[in-house]
């Protein structure tokens, strides 16, 4: 849904995902007690997830996330996360940050953390290696 | 996205730069998330507090104000990180308090109201049946699209400013009717409901409904606007909620057959053990809070009232502080009708245009808290520092107080 060519390894999450009280900025490890990624580090990775939640400031912490460097190499939801479309975009327009944000809605299950993804957000295609 | 002359000359930069950066972010997300085109609102509803926009948000807003820009419509913003009046007393950190005064300068400078709430809806920017809005604050637009007969997406930061620099939203989502026809059915079957439950009930149809719009039947006759802000406010913290069709309160919505078009759809039970199930996630400890937070969402002046008479004849125990948010325009009424000197009396503070969940509580020295929000407990328990307990609003004062 946004923009850009990248690899990274694969951090998946099956529940409500969201970066508002849930990832912290500066380091890019989640924080959110409910997460099943709790104590993992988003930065670099391609992030799965099947929907968002939560507060309407997610956006805004994912933006700062990407602004200090902490962000993930891409994200892949199941549903449209409109928090993380936002982010991307407007990190784009801000910081000259590319992040893609891709959908696919089996990702959460047929994607495993630490697997290597290859992700083409132009083409609109992600490559499992 | 199909896009009018003026909206493309605002892209090409002819309007300034403000706005040409509004329409590169409107016209993005509009693509991403499959708008056809942009359609004008009646109003904005933004975000503005530091602890959730960081630096980048005053990058955000600078850009804008660099630019030239000015709000096209009526603009609210939902609570600061602290309470521009009375921060130094309660021990809020000058650097942060000064971080946050940068960003309220830049969001006045482009010509916002100085109404910083997120119940809105009850105080400063009420909309009439039918309009389209561009809102921030998951609770307002929940409340705004199940029980004012409005539209909007639960606007998130970034595209909430672009909207209201421009006076459009893309649209998508809660904008279609077909996005809004319940596709799940929950039903209530506790009978005179505390205020705990409205907001456990809420929470729970949060972590059940997936992505699907819900419709609630079983609410009581008598439940007030107030009980059901929190629990549209608890479903919007426990899953990604912007609309709940409940029955008998939802403009035309008289029944659970008219919200789902007359589709079977899933039905789920909230009973007493489903409430026992969100009070055991959002008790983290039986531990001494050394804060009780109350209002998040802002208490109505209604709700204030109500605490008020709770609070008649008891003090605070040693050792612990009650902090009670609301909108300024709460405040000023409470002052005035003498209800902010009752509940101060008791120990308690009255605090406007911030709330808990976005306040530095931490660096406030606070370490266990308890509250009867679900939106409070769940979001300041993400953050894993500090401790949440909650508890009906009858409770938490019998343990505040004495």
């Amino acid at each position: 849904m946004t923009g850009g060519k990248v690899k990274g390894p694969a951090l998946v999450s099956k529940k409500a995902f969201t970066f508002a009280h849930g990832v912290d900025p500066r380091t890019g490890s989640v924080t959110d007690l409910h997460s099943d990624l709790l104590g993992k580090n988003v930065k670099g990775a391609v992030l799965v997830y099947p929907y968002g939640k939560g507060s309407t400031t997610a956006s805004a912490w994912f933006l700062e996330t990407a602004r200090l460097g902490n962000a993930p190499a891409a994200v892949v939801t199941s549903s449209v996360d409109p928090a993380t479309v936002i982010g991307s975009v407007v990190a784009k327009v801000l910081y000259g940050i590319e992040i893609p944000v891709i959908l696919w809605p089996e990702a959460p299950s047929r994607v495993k953390s630490g697997d290597a993804v290859e992700v083409d957000a132009g083409a609109g295609t992600i490559r499992l290696r | 996205m199909q896009l009018n002359r003026q909206e493309e000359r605002a892209l090409k930069g002819e309007e300034g730069r403000a706005r040409q950066l509004a329409m590169e972010i409107l016209t993005k997300v509009g693509d991403a998330m499959g708008a056809d085109s942009l359609v004008p609102i009646s109003s904005a509803h933004v975000l503005a507090h530091y602890s959730s926009l960081h630096e980048a948000g005053i990058d955000m807003l600078e850009k804008y104000r660099n630019g030239g820009g000015r709000f096209a419509v009526k603009t609210s913003v939902d609570p600061a990180s602290v309470d521009p009046e009375n921060w130094r007393s309660f021990g809020v950190p000058e650097e942060f308090a000064e971080k946050q005064f940068e960003l309220s300068r830049a969001y006045e400078a482009l010509g916002g109201t100085a109404c910083w709430t997120c119940v809105q809806y009850q105080t400063c920017n009420i909309p009439s049946r039918g309009e389209t809005l561009a809102w921030a604050e998951s609770n307002a637009v929940v409340y705004a699209n199940s029980l004012l007969g409005c539209r909007t997406n639960k606007i998130t930061s970034g595209l909430d400013l672009a909207c209201a620099l421009m006076g459009l939203t893309p649209r998508y989502g809660m904008l279609l009717d077909e996005n809004r026809v319940a596709r799940v059915a929950f039903r209530l079957s506790v009978g005179d409901p505390s205020d705990l439950d409205y907001r456990s009930a809420g929470f729970y149809i949060g972590r059940h409904c997936g992505s699907r719009v819900p419709v609630l039947s079983g609410l009581p006759k008598s439940s007030t606007l107030d009980s059901l802000k929190h629990l549209g406010s608890a479903a919007a913290t426990g899953g990604p909620v912007t609309m709940i069709h409940f029955v008998g309160f939802t403009p035309g919505c008289d029944s659970a057959a008219k919200a789902t078009g007359g589709e079977k759809v899933e039905v789920i039970d909230i009973g007493r053990r489903e409430m026992e199930e969100v009070e055991g996630e959002l008790n983290q400890t039986d531990e001494k809070a050394d804060l009780v937070a109350l209002g998040v969402p802002h208490l109505s002046p209604d709700e204030l009232r109500v605490l008020a008479g709770e609070l008649a004849g008891r003090r605070l125990r040693r050792g612990s502080s009650m902090y009670v948010y609301t909108s300024k325009q709460a405040y000023d009424e409470a002052t005035e009708s003498g209800v902010r000197r009752a509940i101060e009396a008791s120990g308690a503070r009255l605090t406007h245009s911030t709330d808990g969940e976005i306040s530095p509580l931490k660096e406030m020295g606070f370490r266990t808290i308890l509250t009867n929000s679900a939106k409070l407990a769940e979001t300041i328990m993400s953050e894993g520092e500090i401790r949440m307990r909650y508890a009906p609003l009858r409770d938490v004062i019998a343990e505040a107080t004495s």
